[in-house]
């Protein structure tokens, strides 16, 4: 369960003339477990800050933010790390690795944070990468050299490898064919199937519609524009 | 879980040049620390001075030795001489700092395992070859100088010859400071590696900020030998707080 309570959110932008930008005031947000919500608005608006804020990777300045009943307290670091290690996943926009780091590398790293038999956890990633149609070739190559909507699957995998109690997608199906769209949204419904508790940007309504997502107009709330 | 290593409040000048003051770290078994800023501003006084290798002037450093907690700045010098043989490693961001040239890659490699008692040839040599294939130097090169070694395999060495005594909390100044790209990249996959299988504790200075994001769990900005502001690393790299950090983040080249 992910619970967003009279969260309010701001940038003060100190090298531009102080500029302040307020983007929420007393955002309220519930997602239960085996729930998808989809955040929907136009760019700028705020969607992906609120899935930074639940991440712990954005600063808010009052309200509270509990997973599963624990706080993101930026006071405790320690506590946002266990946090990620056990309880969410998350699936950016950008693939984020260290160069010359082979793919089923990268799939596996999540997982060996809590399995530590190798040969298990490489077959778990080899099966995910199957899944995802990403070519036997490619393992063992570093994404960086990927087409976009590879690196965007090998992210993919890295992010749904482990079932996370709670997930935050950030277009996760952005620059995929239809084929391999649909093979994403069935993972996810899978997760949601197991009790995840979800949280996702979909830039298209046809996902949103077959992930049978609760939407949320940020438009409505946010105060940014 | 409790901390491996603590620092209160830690102050070092030189005379009445500030080198830092006020600095407090927490590191947690298995965590990574960074520390970022421009030259000058006091990272390498800090991690010298909680690593032995300057004496602070003022401040803690509490050290968790199995349970049992050791007040760094107040223990004999013996037994701090120990313990940085044994419970703590320094990696030097020119590994000629931190290697002997003229001794074969695998004696610099034993050197800690002598040190700590270790007397038995076999098991010291086969203790050499475990190292030298964790850091992807081929067996072959043991009984070589490292002089006769390339940046990025002297960097290797160096990071062998400080683990090989399984020390729990590890300094590494610049690890990836003068090396091209590619070997950087290897270094840092190494490093990752190792600190996920070994349960390894880092105190890690950079100023670069694409290396602390891959790395660090947690991350201290510092500016004129303070702490201007710290947290969780991708958290004070997203979304920094301070105009300092903000004027460092804004101020990275995109490739």
């Amino acid at each position: 369960m992910i619970e967003l309570n009279n969260i309010t959110k701001k940038f003060t932008l100190h090298n531009q003339g102080r500029t302040n930008i307020s983007v929420f005031k007393n955002l309220n947000l519930k997602i239960n477990p085996g729930e998808i919500v989809a955040l929907t608005g136009p760019s700028g608006v705020g969607k992906s800050s609120i899935l930074k804020m639940i991440y712990g990777n954005y600063f808010f300045q009052s309200g509270e933010i509990k997973i599963n009943n624990y706080k993101i307290d930026h006071k405790y670091p320690r506590n946002i790390i266990e946090l990620r290690k056990n309880t969410i996943g998350y699936v950016s926009q950008f693939l984020r690795v260290i160069p010359r780091v082979p793919t089923i590398e990268i799939v596996m790293e999540p997982l060996l944070e809590i399995n530590f038999d190798q040969e298990e956890v490489r077959e778990r990633a080899e099966k995910i990468l199957l899944d995802l149609n990403i070519d036997k070739n490619l393992w063992n190559l570093s994404p960086l050299t990927f087409s976009g909507g590879e690196q965007q699957r090998v992210n993919v995998a890295r992010g749904l490898i482990r079932n996370y109690p709670c997930l935050l997608l950030d277009e996760p199906t952005a620059s995929l064919d239809n084929v391999n769209k649909d093979i994403v949204l069935n993972l996810i419904n899978e997760k949601k199937d197991k009790g995840s508790s979800i949280i996702g940007i979909f830039h298209d309504e046809s996902s949103r519609k077959y992930l049978n997502a609760r939407e949320i107009d940020i438009t409505k709330i946010s105060h940014a524009n | 879980m409790e901390p491996i290593l603590s620092v209160q409040n830690l102050n070092k000048y030189y005379g009445d040049q500030v080198g830092c003051k006020n600095m407090n770290m927490t590191l947690y078994p298995g965590e990574v620390v960074g520390v970022v800023g421009e030259s000058g501003s006091g990272k390498t006084t800090f991690i010298n001075s909680i690593s032995g290798n300057l004496n602070p002037d003022r401040g803690k450093i509490l050290i968790n030795k199995d349970n049992e907690i050791i007040n760094f700045l107040e223990i004999s010098e013996s037994l701090k001489r120990l313990l940085i043989r044994t419970e703590l490693a320094f990696v030097h961001q020119n590994p000629r700092d931190g290697l002997r040239l003229d001794v074969s890659a695998g004696g610099n490699i034993s050197e800690r395992l002598m040190s700590i008692g270790q007397r038995n040839y076999g098991n010291i040599r086969q203790t050499i070859f475990k190292w030298l294939d964790k850091v992807e130097i081929d067996k072959s090169r043991v009984d070589d100088f490292p002089r006769t070694f390339s940046g990025g395999m002297l960097q290797r060495l160096q990071i062998a010859k400080n683990l090989v005594t399984s020390p729990k909390i590890i300094f590494m100044d610049e690890p990836t400071g003068g090396l091209d790209v590619s070997v950087q990249a290897k270094i840092l996959d190494l490093l990752r590696k190792l600190v996920r299988e070994l349960h390894l504790s880092v105190v890690i200075v950079s100023h670069d900020l694409a290396v602390i994001r891959l790395l660090a769990d947690k991350i201290i900005v510092m500016k004129n030998g303070e702490a201007v502001e710290s947290g969780l690393c991708d958290q004070v790299l997203d979304d920094p707080q301070h105009s300092y950090t903000q004027l460092l983040v804004s101020s990275v080249l995109q490739v």
